[in-house]
């Protein structure tokens, strides 16, 4: 990391690894203020360790994403209001 | 000094330098469900519920549950205590909020009953987080390498068994933010649990993936 940045993380100036690490949720998921996010990304773009952690939460969410495929039964809506019918004053149309 | 790990309780504020976390809004549009008619007790109303939310509640169920069967279960059985409940939702919420919360409140107590158990508890999750000293990382994290990402044939495999080893609350909250992305505040209500849990808890579930998957795709170091 830069030396300024350095500094102004011990002079509690800027936002070091452990803040920037604690709100890595809301950084990622776009809910900090602008002041904040420029702040962190100021951060990100000296720290390697918080470069090399932020690709790889990243990558985590998008495999998430692509994990955990769910096959919906066709007749699923069909089956619960037969049961509906079957078990609540329920006729349906 | 010894290094200090992110050890704050959920209920402990979490403090920015100087500014605050932006709120997400809970409200949107809810389909072409005639609210007031469905709640004046109008069936083709819930039957038009039934049809427009089934896929999706099916889906977050058996994410919950890893069950098909029992999900199609606890999914009926979702709709029968929302049609005789109908008349108690007041409008805090919205609607979908309302149902789902039903659903993964009834997945829950059907793992409870049946006893799959994660195998990760809530300190282990804690331990897999990153140490830091005075503020700082103690350990650099080692490169993944992107060909191993991509090339890892069981790469779904490895995520998917990740995913169920994290306990159930933290598990749901994945399911119902990064994979069904629904906004934190709607996460909220819907297990009843501040937004500041859901955070937390998200952050702290995507970390112990992390780690998890840190070895599978790690750099082999130069030789």
């Amino acid at each position: 990391m830069k030396a300024l940045t350095i500094l102004k993380t011990a002079l509690g100036l800027a936002p070091g690894c452990k803040k920037v690490n604690e709100f890595l949720a809301e950084y990622v998921d776009g809910e900090l203020d602008d002041k904040t996010r420029m702040q962190f990304e100021d951060h990100i773009g000296l720290c390697g360790c918080c470069n090399h952690y932020l690709d790889q939460y990243k990558t985590t969410i998008s495999m998430t994403k692509e994990t955990m495929e769910v096959n919906v039964p066709s007749e699923l809506a069909e089956h619960t209001l037969t049961f509906l019918r079957k078990n609540a004053d329920f006729s349906g149309s | 000094m010894e290094p200090t790990k992110e050890k704050e309780s959920e209920q402990t504020a979490r403090q920015l330098p100087d500014s605050e976390v932006a709120t997400t809004t809970a409200e949107g549009a809810e389909g072409a469900i005639d609210l007031e008619a469905l709640l004046a007790g109008d069936e083709k109303a819930f039957e038009q519920l039934v049809i427009q939310e089934s896929p999706r509640l099916f889906r977050v169920i058996v994410r919950i549950l890893g069950d098909d069967d029992e999900a199609e279960s606890i999914l009926q059985e979702t709709y029968l205590q929302a049609y005789q409940r109908m008349h108690t939702f007041r409008k805090e919420s919205k609607l979908t909020t309302w149902l789902y919360a039903i659903g993964i409140n009834l997945a829950r107590a059907s793992l409870r009953k049946s006893r799959r158990l994660s195998s990760l508890e809530d300190q282990e999750v804690e331990k897999m987080q990153p140490d830091f000293n005075r503020g700082m990382f103690v350990e650099t994290p080692g490169a993944w390498d992107p060909s191993k990402i991509t090339e890892l044939s069981d790469r779904q495999q490895l995520v998917r068994r990740g995913i169920e080893q994290l306990p159930e609350d933290y598990r749901t909250i994945v399911v119902l933010r990064d994979i069904e992305e629904y906004s934190t505040d709607e996460v909220a209500q819907m297990l009843d649990i501040s937004s500041g849990a859901v955070r937390v808890r998200l952050h702290r579930a995507r970390g112990a993936l992390r780690k998890l998957l840190d070895p599978h795709f790690r750099r082999q170091p130069a030789e």
